[in-house]
């Protein structure tokens, strides 16, 4: 790896050794060296070649001295390390230069080997201090990313409940914890018309920002095509078309479209990869939705899906989720799985919808007992109350 | 998790070993995709050891499969555990990749 060196001193001295010593080192591109004459020349090199790993510098200079130069760098390049050139037993700079933040020091007459030596340890100390300040970027770029992300998706999904507090033919509640790292979650509802109640779950594969950005596409996309009052199967076929031509790095992602006949009660759906729904019977029974194999959207350019329809009667509900549900882990990779969550279900009769989720949401807690949450948990439950 | 590689003749076979999940991805994608970078035609993705795979994992399959179809190449799966292959049918991965029971059919099929 190249190393810069910034060489300081009035005198010719320096130089003219180091360009004699380092000769090898220079042709075979280890080191760059770069010569100035006081502190305030070296201060204004510094700010020219921001990528220098390190100054040596001698203490007796005018309008600068080395010490003052000292203080300056640390306070204004504090990735570069320092080494001073004091005359041979005084301590007193030498203790002074520490202070100030040198790395460390060579005496006059310089010996050769001796200041190889140094120089070697502090540029190592000059580049492992630099990778780690790069690092230390990296992460908190990736942390603002995420950051991002996540406001992205907290701001995308309806909070409000009840949602139409006007309608008492239907109720709808969903809760969303999003994961620290992985994000792509969403949920959705509206009304296409008086008589028909569109909702929504969808998980994005991927994370980080553009996975969020993914999922404001999709769900935007979706709602757009939804409004139209087209069949869920042609509503998925045609965003499908387009979220295709937006997916990169083969993003994909898992789509349950729903429309409940608010008069009568029958949900024409269709699923595009995405965990089958449950039904939850007024009388406490649990039926799967079935699935008919429809692929996750954005994965193939033309993908034909299926409707289906099931009716719901007074009492009945539907209950969403994503795959952070079942597949939260406790410590020891066991998941919390589709039987636990049928169990917790089948406990849940006669609970309010927020009862209901809040059960799951608890149940998963109490099972992954503070294991890391490797994916968003997000479940979105409604009830069919006819009029 | 693991990825352990065999040469078959022309037909590369990686075997994964334990969970594919949004941590996992990346070394799968670094196992998965260089070989067809290089141009590698065939490719068996044997799962008989895989425990869990994540849609993150589902995303590196459909990376691959497009970029060898791309290149007139050919991935299939084989030996899925029922876990895995539900993965699979609920995300419709089923319809669109080869799967099969063993490795010898999933061989045939390959070097055919």
């Amino acid at each position: 790896m190249l190393t810069k060196i910034l060489v300081v001193d009035d005198e010719p001295d320096l130089e003219i050794m180091i360009s004699q010593k380092f000769r090898k080192q220079v042709r075979d591109q280890e080191m760059v060296f770069t010569f100035a004459k006081s502190g305030v020349e070296a201060l204004q090199k510094l700010q020219e070649q921001r990528d220098t790993h390190v100054v040596l510098t001698d203490i007796n200079m005018p309008e600068m001295d080395g010490l003052t130069l000292l203080a300056k760098v640390s306070e204004q390049f504090p990735l570069v390390k320092s080494v001073i050139v004091s005359a041979y037993g005084d301590m007193s700079n030498i203790r002074t230069a520490l202070n100030r933040g040198a790395f460390d020091f060579v005496t006059k007459p310089i010996d050769f080997t001796d200041l190889e030596t140094t120089l070697k340890k502090t540029i190592h100390e000059a580049h492992v201090f630099q990778r780690a300040a790069q690092e230390h970027d990296q992460l908190v770029a990736i942390q603002q990313e995420l950051e991002v992300a996540r406001q992205i998706q907290k701001s995308i999904v309806p909070r409000k409940f009840p949602p139409f507090p006007e309608r008492q033919d239907f109720e709808l509640y969903a809760e969303m914890i999003p994961a620290r790292n992985v994000g792509g979650d969403f949920y959705d509802f509206f009304l296409i018309d008086d008589a028909r109640l569109g909702f929504v779950i969808a998980d994005v594969s991927g994370k980080g920002v553009p996975a969020a950005l993914f999922m404001a596409v999709s769900k935007t996309l979706l709602k757009a095509t939804a409004l139209k009052g087209l069949p869920p199967d042609e509503c998925l076929k045609e965003i499908n078309r387009i979220l295709f031509m937006e997916s990169v790095s083969a993003m994909f992602v898992t789509v349950f479209y729903g429309i409940l006949h608010t008069r009568t009660g029958a949900v024409d759906y269709c699923n595009g990869g995405h965990n089958p729904p449950y039904i939850l019977r007024a009388g406490g029974r649990i039926e799967t939705m079935g699935t008919t194999g429809g692929l996750v959207l954005a994965a193939m350019k033309n993908t034909a899906y299926k409707a289906q329809q099931i009716n719901l009667h007074a009492g009945d509900g539907i209950f969403l989720y994503t795959d952070g549900v079942t597949e939260a882990m406790n410590r020891n990779n066991d998941q919390f799985s589709e039987s636990r969550l049928e169990e917790n279900l089948t406990h849940a009769t006669g609970a309010s919808l927020p009862e209901v989720v809040r059960q799951v949401m608890d149940a998963v807690n109490k099972f992954t007992n503070g294991a890391a949450q490797a994916d968003d948990i997000t479940i979105l439950a409604l009830r069919y109350l006819a009029k | 998790m693991e990825i352990t590689q065999t040469l078959h003749g022309n037909l590369l076979i990686l075997n994964l070993q334990g969970r594919v999940d949004a941590h996992t991805a990346k070394d799968f994608e670094a196992g998965l995709l260089p070989p067809i970078d290089r141009g590698q035609q065939q490719i068996l993705v044997d799962c008989s050891r895989l425990d869990y795979i994540s849609s993150a994992g589902l995303r590196v399959l459909l990376l691959a499969a497009r970029k060898i179809s791309a290149a007139g190449g050919k991935l299939a799966l084989c030996s899925m555990k029922p876990s895995i292959k539900t993965v699979f049918d609920i995300a419709g991965f089923s319809s669109i990749f080869s799967i099969f029971a063993a490795p010898p059919e999933a061989i045939t099929e390959l070097t055919k």
